[in-house]
């Protein structure tokens, strides 16, 4: 979708959201039963037309702005909305997934009420009359009598939780956010002296390097700095920017960076206190006081070659590589420890880093200081588990909690749980799911899914990103505004409806002036103009040299020995709140390919070692506690590590989250950094005992290894050249020449048969494996647009997932530790070998060049799937089920496809359609870049482009011709119309 | 009692003669004891198996019944609740239902080749089989035509492979190697019932003769007035050398056909210009295997010995050391053509059959159809029932395990290493299995109790040649 | 004054032979000749040429021929889907259907040759037929009114044959 088309309909549909909903329930006439009745349906709902309406994602605190499609007044899909500047309309898997938050088969309909050890379902009403006489009491009976617990929430809202507690004397709500970058917002304040989060010009580095930082993966704003890193990392006129991850495993980040430096758990501040020597060595100006780079120099000196060497395991070779890249930087940008490595050092770590940046860059022209990442308004751990204690000591009447689960999320979080089903507290959970903080509460009031909401969060300080509901609701529940606007009496109230409250609260804060304004607002989902960028004026001379001393003379010694254990948030999961979305667990993990479970990555060293073996099932212990995961057999991790993704292993959280995997934070140790205050998610004295049982992987991929085949190619930087040289072509799958899927395409030399024309369009892809990330989100998109099925893990383990797209993940065959990810869906091809085999047309070729699949006339006989090289069709070997009301979410332009059915990658088939009929109607032939499959308009790094490759002038065309170009297994002449171009690998 | 008076004098007045024309041309007949073999004892030993049946008989057909049940109830629970309830998957799509299609396609390959070449090559020994070989082609194409219908996802609309005029004109796609089946197997159906059935038509009739009340009425109707007029005897010996005629090249394409449902796919290990030849052989030397499966209790049961001589037993087991040379031979070259091919993927196709997950079933293929029909190289196992029984059965064994190396071991490894995959049989395949063989085995049983199971005609002229009549 | 049929039974192919020739020398009327299997002797004897039969077969193969490409060719031109890049009229694997369809109507072709030259299936001539015939009787049918009967049995007789008068 272009953007005047966007910009067309989303303005009329939510100019009228705007005037037409009313956010409040009780005010408004009872909604309908259904979602909408075609009676007295919005004026902007064209029925078999998409209305997107501009909001904000809130499945995590980055804020990305997403257009939310309304179809018929069901909520169909979710995009990245093109104007917003965070995500710049793309969207990850998470964000995808949002929709099986509002249609999830376990969200609560009503309010549940904890009577005498069971539940009772109450009505809003009711709920709504205890929650006001509660908290009545509550305020009565003193100061502090109420409090309150939040996710990372919009400004606007966190003012009212604000103002409507001190009404109550009571202090300010209590911000909770499981991954609360604690060592870095001290190491900010140490060093920059703002205890924030600013946020980073990525793109305009030509190095980076980061010490666990996963910013692929979930660390701060995944889309966000997926574009920025492609920006900088990307092929770019022969060269590119330079990547270094330094780290005891890789991660999605990782695995992208062009050398992965595997040094000890806990030693990574070693590596960076050697780069700050021999930055230092260098003599070059530093905004430093003398004072401070004096004593610098001291704590470095002591970090040479081969002490770091010889403290984190890194080679000499990889570290002298590492600061000879550091030393020929232009613009370098050092970022810090990841959520993962939170070890006893990571402070330590990001105050170096911090240092280092401003050594390299005194004023810091990479760092943003105005821009700064909302999720730093959370509390650290610490505060959170220290208010909770008190709460055991001193019981308020009144519990709120606002959509957390730190019950879940806490390691070691007893004193949580004490506090919460502390019976002199009355806990109430603003939550749509019984997980397993809501559990303990006394009532769970259901809250509207921010899908359904007016309000306005900013995943930065500026600009203004607003929410409007994008469907009618689901439930009556009310929103939270809403719900604490009538806990203030009357005459109070700023407004009667949060929505008014919200409104003249952006007036007051001059974020809109008028009506206008708010609508434009909407209508573009915020107020995005940037403010001009101002230059950092640290405080002269740095940080303070004493507090830098005595912070370093503290450095621990690294985990030398033993298994050291990391509990990583994962692109997946994050903090384990997206456990309960089916898609999000079936679509396997980036690097081990295993869906639904939680294995535990070690290297083979540390099988060897321990004598296991790969997918046996194994029972990890720490002093903490134990639990039992199959081994996953991995390069990406150093030996002695043992990795476990957070997420899984939910106790309760409905049905897709219990049972599923295992939660490894159970294993992590209480205490939180003295320090900072932040969670430990790595540590050490970990034993790991055999169990003797044998533990079936959910995995989908057979073999990592390529076998010598023209898969997943990889070329060197420096050997770029030698692809444009003219090569002679044969016959065997090495010198087999590129064929295009058009007429051109055939020779006699090598088609028996004379080639076929298309009519006016051919519809082809291309995929630059050098900026795929593998991060997955296409698989997801595909997921949401075309109905696929959910298998679950016994299928899957049965080898039955229905992923139209599917990121492969290979092994380089020189390096192992070298991941390639490979984005496969149907090819296409010209010669298609699944077509001729059916005895009934089912698959069949198009005009358009595309391979049809038609449903109906599919008998079943499987014939195609086996005969297709790629492996890329998908059966229907039972029907699968939608429980309600997931089946809301279903594309009404897509078939469900029952059991005994082929299916696989259309193309997405209808938007072409769709693009033919606009541009019949504007009497046109359609353009570039007008019809957007849903993997490519939601890849975060524009790995994926399709087009016409009949038109010369085609994106995809031009690819096509990138002496990079192949097409895999092109040696069987099958003429895919999908172009791979090989990954750059540049050595470092 | 007149006639087996008559038949005993005619059966004296001709020893003398007989014996010395014996040490003639007639080599196939060498071993056949003519002096015991009369028109007349034909009928008698082949008219006795018609007489009404034990109850260890009716308690056979009965297990049999059961298995059947068995079968089509996994089927039915299948249809309602998806192919899924089988072990396949994505690789492997295809399991046990095309093993077992193109296992019983294969045993219905000699019934027609015993009958039809061997008859245009006038081998005497076929005659006492030839029946009861037909029979059981007939049965195990029936049987393996179920297969397809088992195998696809939705066999409700499985009526869209046959040519039906539809108001879509929508008509199936005569390019798929699967169309070529529907036609070839429907064709082989037809012609081999056809000629299964004028094959009987002169037994028929005799049966007609020799009986009275309902049977008579019945076999009136079968034998369409048969009454061996020479007008009738003119063209029947002519059509049914045609029959022959046609049916040969029928038989082998057919199985050229089945095995193009591969060699057309490009699957490495399936792709490969030997597989006609290689399955039509691999499909007689299981047809013979089974014919002596079936004959072995057959000629026990119902007295044949004088008929299905120790010689024509025999003469089947060279013929198998024969076929189960092909096949090895075909087993090499596979092997040979991959490293001759030095295609990456052919290479490691093959080494992972040999060495990989399906191991054992590669190495069960090998030893049960090329090495141990080899055993029949020795006259005393080729001449001894237990032996010849025993192997008969292992080669079927193999035979099978011939299929799914074949279909499994291919797919299972194709040419993305992402998505090799392996799979296994459910319970639900293999009750599906056991009523495929419960039907093939009610069917035959039913059938050599209710019609002649030996042809008496043919049998007749046999001993006519010895005698010098007849053509 | 009633003319009767009769019907000599041999147990031998020869004698059965003879007889044919004797009969056809005499006045007396053959009308047809039974035996349980095909004999070319006794074709010889009766003078009879080779069966024409395959006339029918040769029709029914051509028929067949055209047939399956007709089909194969006319249903891939009521769309014109282009499967695998192959031509829609893609006679390689037409092949097939033309040869198994050759094959199929040649067999009708062949039994409805046989069908319609041998007269099947016809209950009637069951009438003045021995049941031994099927067996290992080769019988002569023959007819004779009362008064030369005795020669005709005699024929018959001196052949080695028993005679059997149909009442």
């Amino acid at each position: 979708m272009d953007r005047r088309t966007f910009l067309k309909i989303v303005g009329m549909g939510s100019v009228s959201m705007a005037v037409g909903c009313s956010p409040d329930p009780y005010n408004a006439p009872r909604p309908e039963k259904n979602l909408f009745s075609l009676i007295h349906a919005p004026e902007d709902m064209v029925v078999g037309r998409t209305s997107w309406y501009a909001t904000t994602c809130r499945e995590c605190p980055a804020g990305c702005g997403i257009l939310a499609g309304n179809r018929e007044g069901r909520l169909i899909k979710v995009e990245g909305n093109p104007l917003h500047p965070v995500n710049r309309g793309k969207l990850c898997m998470r964000g995808q997934a949002a929709l099986q938050g509002v249609y999830n088969p376990d969200r609560l309909r009503s309010p549940y009420l904890k009577s005498d050890g069971g539940w009772r379902a109450i009505t809003f009403a009711e709920a709504e009359g205890m929650l006001l006489e509660k908290t009545a009491q509550a305020a009565g009976s003193g100061d502090n009598r109420v409090r309150m617990v939040t996710e990372v929430i919009g400004d606007t809202l966190l003012q009212l939780c604000t103002e409507t507690l001190t009404q109550y004397k009571s202090a300010p709500p209590l911000v909770f956010e499981p991954l609360g970058y604690e060592s870095l917002k001290s190491a900010n304040e140490i060093v920059f002296g703002v205890r924030g989060l600013p946020s980073y010009r990525m793109q305009q580095a030509d190095l980076l390097i980061a010490f666990g930082a996963d910013f692929l993966d979930t660390w701060l704003s995944p889309v966000e700095y997926a574009r920025k890193f492609m920006q900088m990392h990307a092929l770019d006129g022969g060269g590119k920017g330079r990547f270094f991850f330094v780290s005891p495993y890789q991660t999605l980040t990782g695995a992208n960076a062009d050398l992965w430096l595997d040094c000890r758990p806990g030693s990574e501040a070693v590596v960076a206190l050697g780069l700050l020597r021999e930055i230092l060595k260098l003599g070059r100006p530093t905004g430093l006081s003398r004072k401070l780079r004096y004593q610098l120099g001291n704590t470095a000196s002591a970090y040479d070659k081969a002490t770091v060497s010889k403290l984190t395991g890194i080679s000499v070779q990889d570290f002298e590589r590492l600061t000879e890249a550091l030393r020929r930087a232009g613009r370098p940008l050092v970022l810090g420890a990841g959520l993962g490595n939170g070890s006893s050092n990571s402070l330590q770590t990001d105050v170096a880093v911090n240092l280092l940046n401003l050594i390299l860059d005194p004023d810091l022209s990479l760092f943003d200081f105005e821009q700064r990442h909302r999720v730093e308004v959370a509390a650290s751990l610490f505060d959170v588990k220290e208010t909770f204690r008190k709460f055991a000591e001193d019981p308020p009447a009144l519990l709120l909690l606002n959509n957390v689960n730190p019950v879940y999320a806490v390691a070691g979080g007893g004193e949580i749980e004490k506090a919460i089903s502390n019976p002199a507290t009355y806990t109430v959970a603003f939550n749509s799911f019984m997980d397993e903080t809501s559990v303990l509460a006394d009532l769970i009031f259901p809250v509207r899914h921010f899908l359904e909401t007016w309000d306005e969060y900013s995943g930065k300080q500026v600009p203004v990103s607003t929410l409007q509901p994008a469907m009618g609701r689901l439930t009556d529940s009310p929103t939270l505004g809403d719900l604490l606007l009538k806990t203030v009496d009357g005459n109070k109230r700023s407004a009667e409806g949060y929505k008014g409250h919200l409104v003249g609260r952006m007036l007051s804060r001059a974020d809109i002036n008028g009506e206008l304004d708010w609508l434009k607002a909407v209508q573009q989902g915020g107020i995005h103009q940037l403010p001009e960028p101002k230059r950092y004026k640290g405080r002269a001379g740095g940080p303070a040299a004493e507090k830098i001393e005595e912070l370093f003379s503290t450095l621990a010694e690294p985990h030398a020995s033993g298994l050291t254990l990391a509990a990583v948030p994962t692109v997946r999961f994050f903090d384990g709140r997206g456990a309960n979305r089916p898609w999000l667990c079936e679509i396997p993990d980036p690097i081990t390919r295993v869906a639904w479970q939680t294995p535990v990555m070690m290297h083979p060293d540390t099988l060897k070692q321990q004598g296991l073996k790969h997918g046996e099932s194994v029972q990890v212990k720490t002093d903490r506690g134990n639990l039992e995961a199959p081994v996953y057999l991995t390069h990406s991790v150093r030996p002695g590590m043992l990795v476990m993704g957070i997420g899984q292993g939910h106790t309760a959280y409905g049905r897709y989250a219990e049972g599923q995997g295992t939660n490894p934070l159970r294993l992590l140790p209480a205490e939180t950094d003295p320090r900072t205050g932040g969670p430990h998610f790595v540590t050490g004295g970990v034993q790991v005992a055999k169990t003797g049982r044998k533990a079936k992987l959910a995995n989908t991929d057979g073999s990592r290894s390529q076998h010598g085949r023209k898969i997943a190619l990889t070329v060197g930087l420096d050997s770029l050249a030698d692809l444009t040289k003219k090569k002679k072509s044969g016959l065997t799958m090495s010198d087999f020449p590129l064929v295009l899927p058009l007429p051109e395409g055939y020779d006699p030399k090598l088609d028996f048969y004379t080639p076929h024309q298309h009519e006016g369009y051919r519809w082809a892809m291309a995929v630059d494996m050098d900026r795929c990330i593998g991060c997955g989100a296409c698989a997801a998109g595909c997921y949401a647009e075309n109905n696929i099925g959910i298998v679950g893990d016994k299928q899957v383990m049965q080898g039955r997932e229905m992923a139209w797209l599917s990121v492969e993940r290979y092994e380089d065959p020189d390096d192992a530790r070298q991941l390639v990810f490979l984005p496969l869906m149907c090819q296409h091809c010209d010669n298609a070998p699944c077509e001729s085999v059916c005895p009934v047309y089912a698959p069949h070729h198009n005009k358009e060049g595309m391979n049809n699949q038609i449903y109906n006339r599919c008998i079943g006989t499987r014939f195609c799937s086996q005969n297709c090289p790629y492996k890329v069709r998908r059966f229907n070997w039972f029907s699968w089920r939608w429980p309600e009301p997931l089946e809301l979410q279903l594309n009404p332009n897509v078939t469900v496809r029952s059991k005994g059915v082929m299916e696989k990658c259309s193309f997405c088939v209808q938007r072409i359609k769709q693009a033919h009929g606009l541009a019949k109607d504007e009497d046109r032939s359609i353009r570039d870049g007008e019809i957007v499959p849903a993997c490519v308009q939601t890849c975060p790094t524009e790995a994926l482009a399709f087009g016409n490759l009949m038109d010369p002038g085609s994106k995809v065309r031009k690819l096509a011709e990138d002496p990079r170009a192949y097409q895999i297994m092109g040696y069987l002449n099958t003429k895919p119309a999908v172009f791979y171009l090989k990954k750059v690998i540049q050595k470092v | 009692m007149g006639q087996a008076e008559a038949a005993t004098s005619f059966g004296r007045a001709n020893r003398q003669p007989m014996r010395s024309r014996l040490d003639g041309s007639y080599g196939a007949n060498r071993n056949l004891p003519m002096t015991e073999l009369t028109f007349a004892k034909i009928d008698q030993t082949v008219l006795d198996t018609l007489r009404p049946a034990s109850g260890r008989y009716w308690l056979a057909v009965f297990l049999l019944a059961l298995g059947i049940m068995l079968g089509a109830a996994c089927w039915l629970y299948q249809i309602f609740t998806g192919i899924g309830v089988a072990g396949m998957n994505i690789p492997v799509a295809w399991g046990t239902y095309l093993i077992n299609f193109v296992f019983w396609v294969g045993i219905a390959h000699s019934g027609t080749l015993i009958s039809a070449i061997l008859h245009l090559f006038r081998a005497g020994w076929r005659n006492p089989i030839a029946r009861a070989a037909e029979t059981m082609t007939v049965f195990a194409v029936c049987t393996a035509g179920l297969f397809p219908f088992i195998h696809v996802g939705r066999v409700w609309l499985v009526y869209f492979m046959l040519p039906l005029p539809n108001q879509r004109t929508l008509w199936p796609n005569f390019q798929s190697p699967l169309m070529f089946d529907v036609v070839a197997i429907s064709t082989y159906l037809t012609v081999s019932s056809l000629f299964w059935y004028t094959g009987m038509l002169p037994d028929l009739a005799r049966i007609r003769d020799t009986s009275d009340g309902l049977r008579k009425k019945i076999f009136t109707t079968l034998s369409l007035g048969w009454t061996g007029e020479h007008e009738q005897w003119r063209h029947y010996v002519r059509i049914y050398l045609f029959f022959a005629a046609l049916a040969t090249p029928l038989v082998i394409s057919v199985h050229s056909v089945v095995s193009w449902d591969f060699a057309l796919g490009i699957v490495p290990g399936w792709h490969t210009t030997i597989f006609a030849p290689y399955f039509v052989a691999g499909a007689i030397h299981s047809g013979l295997a089974m014919v002596l499966t079936l004959m072995i209790p057959l000629r026990k049961i119902f007295n044949y010995e004088k008929i299905i001589t120790m010689h024509v037993l025999e003469s089947v087991a060279k013929t198998i050391i024969f076929t189960g040379l092909i096949v090895g031979f075909a087993y090499g070259t596979e092997y040979f053509i991959a490293w001759y091919s030095h295609n990456t993927v052919e290479m490691e196709t093959f080494r992972w059959r040999a060495v990989g997950d399906y191991a054992y079933g590669f190495w069960i293929m090998v030893i049960c159809n090329t090495l141990t029909p080899l055993l029949f190289f020795f006259k005393k196992i080729r001449t001894t029932i237990p032996w010849l029984f025993g192997i008969s059965i292992i080669v079927n064994i193999g035979m099978w395990y011939e299929r799914f190396v074949i279909i499994v071991g291919s797919v299972g490894h194709g040419f993305l290493p992402n998505a090799w995959g392996l799979y296994r049989p459910t319970l639900i395949e293999m009750g599906i299995m056991l009523g495929a063989f419960s039907l093939f085995f009610f069917l035959f049983v039913l059938f050599v109790k209710h019609m002649p199971s030996v042809s008496m005609t043919e049998m007749k002229e046999t001993v006519a040649e010895g005698e010098g009549h007849g053509h | 004054m009633a003319t009767k049929y009769v019907m000599g039974l041999f147990k031998r192919e020869d004698q059965a032979v003879a007889a044919i020739g004797e009969l056809k020398a005499s006045s007396w009327p053959l009308h047809r000749t039974h035996s349980p299997i095909p004999s070319h002797k006794i074709s010889d004897a009766l003078g009879l040429k080779d069966s024409r039969v395959g006339w029918f077969t040769l029709c029914g193969g051509i028929l067949g021929f055209i047939t399956g490409f007709a089909l194969a060719i006319f249903t891939s031109l009521r769309w014109e889907l282009i499967v695998s890049g192959k031509p829609v009229v893609a006679v390689v694997p037409f092949i097939i259907v033309g040869f198994e369809f050759t094959i199929l109507f040649a067999i009708f072709g062949n039994l409805i040759g046989m069908l319609v030259l041998s007269r099947l299936p016809r209950m009637e001539n069951l009438e003045h037929y021995d049941p031994r015939c099927s067996g290992e009787h080769f019988g002569i049918l023959s007819s004779s009114s009362d008064e030369d009967r005795e020669g005709l049995l005699a024929l018959f007789a001196r052949n080695g044959g028993e005679a059997r008068v149909f009442e």
